[in-house]
């Protein structure tokens, strides 16, 4: 990383300036700099262009840039607000937002909803839970039975489907994680608390 | 037994104190005349799933055998169809944050006092594997000759750990970093720095991290930002300066307390432990009542759905969202790692605790979380910080969710590979399908009996310990 690279030279594809960014966000301005130099690492690791694919991603979760993984993918897609296939600067900040601990409860639950809504047809189906947990299992070697599976998707819905329409709405789920605000912890990075705290590193970028 | 105004031989009068799921009366023993406190716990809030009824009878028992003149005794457990009394010593100097609220600050000499007994106390029950994890003035009683009394100490799963955290329940002034920030922590270290906290509220007369905004007050608390006014000695600022340290691995250890400063017209305290024969048999007649054998448990007691998990918290609690990834360093990317159980909870979180047995690891439960770390002695102390913590996924099936963010720690791979080995064997009674068996008969009430919301919200909170703040 060269210390002469300042912010406002390298512009990329999708760069914005970190007060516009800021303002929409609950990061600092020093912050999103922050952040920057973490997506100029990201977006590097793999293909040399400033924007993250979704290798890179799976790279930095998983240390494995070819892992399929599908909440890997949906996080993908939700990050990439353009759907353009790539994740640029303002996108990674705007979304990381969400995930920021004083974001407002109200995004971290949408963010979730728009997270387990596999096929954005605006609501949380049997099928896609289904998927879900077996993704889930499959990964942690856990081996259920398909009744045992079943078991847990219906209890699933007997206990969030308050309509009882088989699927899931935003409202019902809303009204869940109300009930139970620990289901949306997974939407919150301690990490990001403060960031120049956590990663020094970052604000003050090597001199060689 | 327990008619309103009377339980056993003991007569309650006014109510003295109450929290979330006890209520702390006064009453008299109407044998003697002696006065105690009694600590009221709804049966009903506290233990509902088995898990925590062991955890809550573990504790009682714990805190039972803690006899140190600087901790508040418990002389008697009773239970009754519904409640829990636990009948403790009575203490009448009041609170050390009442008695902060109306003096000003205290002289160097009785903070140092206050200050011993307290470290003292501590000392005791960290060389016992017991911690308190909510150290505060509100904790700290004093007696009549105005020395401290701990209260609750080893009664963690009486508080919901979340509870430090949320601003519903207070500051969250006297809690270490390490808690803030959702790390794996050390019961001994965050006690430390508690210790240091109501050290210099009494010295100063106001807190060190104090701030309306509650962000803010984490970032104080975060970065130990702090002064010193002007009144304090060098004594004092070094020994503060050494517990006031974020990084619980820097922080000084209880046993390097004892410094100068500290050593000052010191008495150290005289556990009385071979004083009397204490009996526990008690505690568990407390909890018989509504005692259910655990695997009994698994096919008779399944009228609600509580025995599998609900697939969001499944989902939430799976690395596979975890985005930490992308701030960690290669090399210090913390090993996640999961392993399956054929278990109940009971038995799971007993084998978590046989796989250490051997080896230099020290568990430590902390509701369905067991802390794991290296056996300590008085001089040699070394940080690691392994988390284990058992999901119930159905009856039989949980998950042990092991991280840990310390290269080093002990005996770590021979314990993962017994605590593997543990886990696969097969258990000896009902396969899959017997249990399945159960769990099709239960599903069709599940869906004619909804689950009260509270309820779910307390099951939830169960499974974490902790909800989100």
């Amino acid at each position: 990383m060269g210390g002469c690279l300042s912010v406002n030279v390298d512009r990329i594809p999708g760069y914005e300036e970190p007060a516009l960014l800021s303002a929409e966000t609950p990061f600092s301005v020093r912050e999103v700099e922050a952040l920057y130099e973490l997506f100029k690492k990201l977006s590097h690791s793999v293909f040399d262009d400033g924007v993250i694919h979704k290798e890179e991603l799976l790279l930095a979760l998983f240390r494995d840039k070819n892992k399929t993984n599908l909440f890997a993918d949906r996080i993908f897609d939700l990050f990439d607000l353009k759907q353009n296939g790539v994740i640029e600067f303002g996108e990674f900040v705007r979304s990381l937002g969400v995930f920021h601990p004083s974001a407002p409860q109200e995004d971290k639950v949408a963010f979730a909803f728009r997270l387990y809504d596999l096929r954005r047809t605006g609501y949380i189906e049997r099928e896609e839970l289904q998927e879900m947990v077996l993704a889930l299992l499959h990964e942690s070697e856990l081996a259920l039975s398909d009744d045992l599976i079943q078991a847990i998707v219906d209890k699933t819905f007997n206990e969030v489907d308050s309509k009882g329409d088989g699927k899931i709405d935003q409202e019902e789920w809303k009204e869940f994680v109300l009930k139970n605000p620990s289901l949306i912890k997974n939407m919150t990075l301690p990490y990001l608390m403060d960031i120049s705290l956590a990663f020094p590193s970052f604000l003050s970028p090597s001199e060689t | 037994m327990g008619n309103g105004d009377c339980v056993g031989k003991y007569r309650f009068s006014r109510t003295i104190g109450e929290g979330n799921f006890a209520k702390v009366k006064l009453a008299v023993d109407t044998s003697t005349g002696h006065p105690f406190a009694i600590k009221i716990i709804d049966k009903d809030k506290i233990v509902r799933d088995d898990y925590m009824r062991c955890q809550v009878k573990r504790e009682i028992k714990t805190m039972k055998l803690l006899h140190h003149p600087n901790i508040v005794r418990i002389h008697e457990v009773i239970g009754t169809k519904s409640k829990i009394y636990i009948v403790m010593e009575y203490v009448s100097g009041g609170l050390l944050s009442d008695k902060l609220a109306y003096s000003n600050r205290f002289s160097e000499q009785e903070a140092r006092k206050l200050f011993q007994q307290l470290i003292d106390a501590v000392d005791y029950c960290h060389a016992r594997g017991v911690y308190h994890r909510d150290l505060k003035p509100e904790n700290l009683l004093l007696d009549r000759k105005g020395n401290l009394k701990i209260s609750d100490f080893g009664l963690s799963a009486l508080r919901k750990s979340g509870d430090v955290l949320s601003t519903a329940c207070g500051s969250p002034s006297y809690v270490a970093p390490e808690l803030l920030v959702n790390k794996g922590y050390e019961g001994a270290a965050a006690d430390t720095w508690s210790c240091g906290v109501i050290l210099y509220e009494m010295l100063a007369g106001f807190l060190p991290f104090d701030d309306r905004n509650l962000i803010n007050l984490y970032k104080k608390i975060c970065r130990a930002e702090f002064t010193f006014p002007q009144w304090f000695t060098e004594g004092e600022k070094r020994i503060l300066s050494k517990i006031l340290e974020p990084s619980p691995e820097k922080r000084i250890t209880i046993p390097e307390i004892e410094d100068e400063w500290f050593r000052v017209d010191y008495k150290p305290a005289i556990a009385d432990e071979s004083h009397e024969k204490v009996c526990v048999d008690d505690v568990a007649a407390a909890f018989d009542s509504t005692e259910v054998d655990s695997d009994e448990h698994c096919k008779t007691g399944m009228k609600n759905s509580s025995s599998f998990i609900n697939a969001f918290q499944l989902i939430a609690m799976s690395h596979e969202l975890d985005l930490s990834g992308l701030f960690e360093q290669e090399d210090e990317h913390t090993e996640k790692k999961m392993i399956v159980s054929k278990h109940t909870l009971g038995e799971t979180m007993k084998k978590v605790e046989d796989a250490a047995a051997d080896t230099t690891l020290l568990v430590e439960r902390v509701y369905n979380k067991m802390k794991i770390h290296p056996k300590m002695t008085r001089c040699t102390r070394s940080y690691g910080d392994l988390s284990a913590e058992v999901i119930k996924v159905a009856p039989t099936h949980c998950v042990v969710k092991l991280s840990r963010s310390s290269a080093k720690l002990g005996d770590y791979g021979k314990f993962c590979q017994r605590l593997s080995s543990l886990l696969t064997e097969n258990p000896a009674t009902s396969t899959e399908k017997d249990v399945f068996k159960v769990l099709k008969r239960n599903n069709s009430i599940i869906k004619d009996l909804r689950i009260p919301e509270e309820e779910q919200k307390s099951e939830n909170q169960d499974l974490w310990g902790y909800s989100s703040s």
